[in-house]
């Protein structure tokens, strides 16, 4: 299999506690697959791990047939992959597009002297970003509330700029941390589509957390399922569904399972 | 340098740090709870020294109920410290408290300036404090004996507070989690003005000490023991009572010997310490006993 | 609003600057050009310590220290070593000092250059750190600054400091690099730079999950505000004439965290504002320390009365008033242009 992405055998230990043991996978291009699990598994360390927000206590995460695990998140950024949180963490008083415009930093090739004397070739790129970031907003269908403060935006159009956010990247891999979480569903079937068209798009790949169930089910090719930090099955939404390990973590940690 | 002179140098040095513990107490305990350096902290030293001289030279008192008094009153001004600074800014950024805590202390020592005037008072000391005992070639002050003395009896009472009555476990607990105490209907306003009380009280008694032994009192003089005692705590590990003892002891320790050492470096003595908070900063920034939280 | 004309607009008004400038140096009483001057360099100095502590959202206590470099860097490098000689009466500069003078222009580059060497230094220590932490490290460095000015008799003569420099400072000079620093700061904060800065101040976590380099940003925010904070101290050098180490303490710090406090933490605006508002208002508080005639009766001097006022500014503004007077908002042409629509607009209704 062309994975490009692989995780092997990745622990976090914090002191005496073992948040994530063993932890493997390997994501093809172009996948979108789905991490579940109950709540408190794991799922948003291993995402932190992968970003560089936390580093594994064992373990590697190879990206392109170099080990990031070690290096610092904005680098990792800057190798291709990028993320939303869980709890939105917008740039609150700045507009949405300059949420947005944020995200072509580490790629900017005009110095700060240039920026400072205001040289036609920074003028130039700062355009540049502006109407990137302005597309990438439309295609969120957030273009109307480009000048807008992230935090001033409904709740369901936040989680989108956040995604439109770590778009604008460039990223190889996106990871989307609970995307749907608090949506009535209505904006989780619009979710669901713009997901699938940015992966189209875009080309990349997408490794999801969700808790809502027929979501990840509806649009997950594959999905992994994490219990007390340790991987207990993957599979087709289909197979996971059915596999009776999956039940029993979600049934002992008194879960609704939905469709 | 000659054994006697090293021993001189050792008790001076653990005299000094007794006094820089019992100043950086009251910032570890209260930067424990709200996570705020009291830059007014320090500044409550020249409180002290004040209220304690004018209770003697104005109202004719006694060192013996000028000295308490004027511990209590330091204990007072911490509260209201805290009332008038800190309260009103408890859901506010952090940099906003800072910025009042910087203006709460230039206030008070430039009231201070206005009320008693620019020219430095000599502290009374009294009697009792002025002894010198003779041990062989050794002359100690019996000052330098009571300060780490005093430091002992108010820590340890202290700590009998801290841990053995419930206000003491409600501050622990609010220097643990802040919100989930507050929901756990404790009155946390009740539980930070004790905080400052005691710190302050502390602050108070170390103020009376100081004057004692640098008996030059000016307004402004609560402003770099102050700073030496923050990095007595730092160093000690913010937020850890006993830590901020040991730090304090560490620190005037260190200060001492390393002029007596090398006397040529004695002007830089005050950058000493800042360098050490750089290093500690650098290399261990919890300090030596650990976590932010009250212990 | 399109941008040539705003062009246009921002030419005119440093015409219109230059042109007062012109003025009041032919025509000023010597009050006034002291106090045009002390507005100037305040101006700068405020201008850049809002890019640390407003912009980026550290607590940089520690400016002093980068004012007393450049303002030492500037007068050791313009003085002849005649009158260095003059100077150091307790121990001898020591080489190449008691050789070496510049013109006052290269002096007020390398004090600029200086300062941004010793905020590269200390970025070290000082970015691993945050909040409280920044706070209490800058302010040691303003310290340890003081305390090394004082102690380093051989290089800045020590508590006697350095008399009778040459006073170059005027008008042009200290509107000018004032001009200069704030086109060109703003022009970094209107950046991507700029919005990296703000972002790391808004949520650092996710700046950095967005590819922003924290280090690398403050760094950048530190060095260019330091560089113009030491230029502005050798502005305020040649313009007293005397500098010591007791100019350069935490209340040089303290006098402009007021500024940019009731000026709006985070506005270039506001920091021109506050530092309007404190040269001019520093000077007319002057009186409350001196005696006054009222009538048959004379109002003693109160000295330290003006800190307790300042002191109750700050502490008046961050209770009751905490975004000061802009906030975050910057004036701009649009806004003016928008408003004056507005007006227009009223007044054909009636």
């Amino acid at each position: 299999m062309n994975s490009f992405f692989q995780m092997r055998q990745v622990t976090k230990e914090f002191g005496g506690l073992r948040a994530v043991s063993d932890f493997s996978i390997a994501l093809a291009r172009g996948e979108l697959t789905g991490l579940i699990g109950p709540n408190g598994a794991g799922k948003t360390t291993v995402f932190n791990m992968i970003t560089g927000i936390l580093k594994p206590t064992r373990g590697d995460i190879i990206w392109n047939g170099e080990d990031i695990s070690r290096l610092p998140a904005h680098m990792i950024t800057a190798r291709g992959i990028s993320r939303t949180f869980q709890n939105i963490k917008l740039f609150g008083d700045m507009s949405s597009l300059e949420n947005v415009m944020v995200s072509f930093h580490y790629s900017m090739d005009s110095t700060f002297l240039s920026a400072m004397l205001g040289l036609p070739k920074h003028r130039r790129e700062e355009k540049r970003i502006r109407e990137q970031s302005l597309k990438y907003l439309e295609e969120a269908g957030l273009g109307r509330l480009a000048f807008e403060k992230a935090q001033n935006l409904p709740y369901g159009l936040q989680r989108k700029l956040e995604i439109a956010r770590a778009l604008a990247t460039g990223p190889g891999l996106l990871l989307l941390d609970e995307p749907a979480a608090g949506m009535n569903p209505v904006e989780k079937n619009e979710l669901a589509d713009f997901i699938l068209r940015i992966r189209e798009k875009h080309e990349i790949t997408i490794f999801l957390i969700e808790h809502d169930m027929k979501f990840v089910m509806s649009i997950c090719e594959r999905i992994k399922v994490i219990h007390y930090g340790q991987s207990i099955a993957e599979g087709s939404p289909v197979e996971v569904r059915s596999n009776p390990e999956v039940i029993r973590a979600y049934l002992g940690d008194s879960f609704h399972a939905q469709g | 340098m000659g054994a006697t002179l090293f021993v001189q140098q050792l008790i001076n040095g653990v005299s000094l740090g007794s006094l820089y513990a019992l100043i950086a107490v009251g910032y570890t305990m209260v930067y424990g709870i709200l996570r705020l350096i009291n830059f007014a902290h320090g500044d409550l030293l020249m409180v002290s020294a004040y209220a304690a001289i004018y209770g003697i030279l104005l109202f004719s008192l006694p060192w013996f109920f000028s000295f308490p008094l004027a511990i209590i009153a330091t204990g007072a001004v911490g509260i209201l410290l805290d009332r008038a600074a800190y309260k009103p800014l408890r859901q506010a950024p952090r940099i906003s408290l800072l910025i009042s805590a910087i203006g709460a202390s230039f206030l008070m020592e430039n009231l201070a300036l206005v009320i008693v005037g620019g020219v430095p008072k000599p502290f009374p000391r009294p009697e009792f404090f002025s002894h010198v005992i003779q041990a062989g070639d050794l002359h100690i002050q019996v000052l330098t004996i009571y300060s780490p003395l005093m430091t002992l009896v108010l820590v340890l009472g202290l700590l009998y507070i801290v841990f053995k009555t419930r206000a003491g476990k409600a501050m622990r607990a609010a220097s643990q989690d802040f919100e989930t105490t507050r929901l756990m209907g404790i009155n946390l306003d009740r539980i930070i003005a004790l905080t400052f009380l005691l710190g302050s009280t502390l602050a108070g008694a170390g103020g009376i000490m100081w004057a004692m032994k640098y008996p030059q009192i000016n307004p402004f003089i609560g402003v770099i023991p102050g700073f030496k005692a923050f990095i007595a705590a730092v160093l000690g590990g913010i937020g850890s009572i006993v830590g901020a003892v040991i730090g304090g002891f560490v620190l005037g320790l260190f200060e001492i010997l390393i002029v007596a050492l090398l006397p040529g470096l004695a002007e830089y003595r005050d950058a000493f310490a800042f360098l050490l908070l750089i290093v500690v900063l650098l290399f261990r920034p919890t300090g030596i006993m650990g976590e932010p939280v009250i212990q | 609003m399109n941008d040539k004309l705003k062009f246009c607009l921002n030419i005119g008004t440093l015409f219109l600057l230059f042109g007062v400038i012109f003025l009041f140096g032919r025509y000023g009483s010597g009050y006034q050009i002291r106090i045009l001057n002390d507005i100037g360099i305040f101006i700068t100095l405020a201008v850049s310590y809002n890019l640390v502590n407003g912009v980026c959202g550290l607590l940089h206590l520690g400016p002093n220290g980068f004012i007393a470099i450049g303002a030492y860097t500037s007068a050791l490098l313009s003085m002849t070593p005649a009158e260095k000689e003059l100077n150091f009466i307790l121990d001898h500069v020591i080489w190449p000092l008691s050789v070496i003078q510049l013109p006052f222009a290269v002096s007020l580059l390398a004090a600029g250059f200086m300062a941004a060497l010793f905020a590269f230094f200390i970025s070290f220590p000082v970015l691993r750190v945050r909040g409280d932490y920044l706070a209490i490290v800058t302010l040691g460095f303003g310290e340890v600054v003081r305390v090394l000015c004082n102690a380093g008799q051989s290089v800045t003569n020590g508590p006697l400091g350095l008399k009778g420099l040459y006073p170059h400072t005027n008008l042009w000079w200290s509107w000018g690099v004032a001009a200069l620093a704030v086109i060109v700061i703003k022009k970094l904060i209107d950046s991507n730079y700029g919005l990296a800065m703000k972002a790391i101040r808004e949520d650092e976590t996710a700046a950095r999950a967005m590819g922003v380099d924290p280090f690398r940003r403050l760094m950048l925010a530190f060095l260019i505000s330091a560089f113009f904070s030491g230029i502005a101290g050798g502005l305020l050098a040649h313009l007293i004439t005397t500098i010591s180490p007791g100019l350069f303490t935490f209340v040089l710090t303290f006098n402009l965290l007021i500024i940019i406090v009731v000026g709006g933490l985070g506005s270039t605006t506001g920091a021109v504002i506050g530092a309007v508002l404190f040269a001019w208002g520093g000077e007319a508080l002057r009186i409350v320390e001196r005696p006054m005639q009222m009538g048959s009766f004379t109002i003693p001097g109160i000295p330290g009365m003006r800190m307790v006022i300042f002191s109750l500014i700050l502490m008046l503004v961050i209770l009751f008033a905490r975004k000061g007077i802009m906030g975050r908002r910057e004036l701009s042409w649009s806004f003016l242009a928008s408003k004056f629509a507005e007006l227009k607009g009223t007044q054909t209704h009636q």
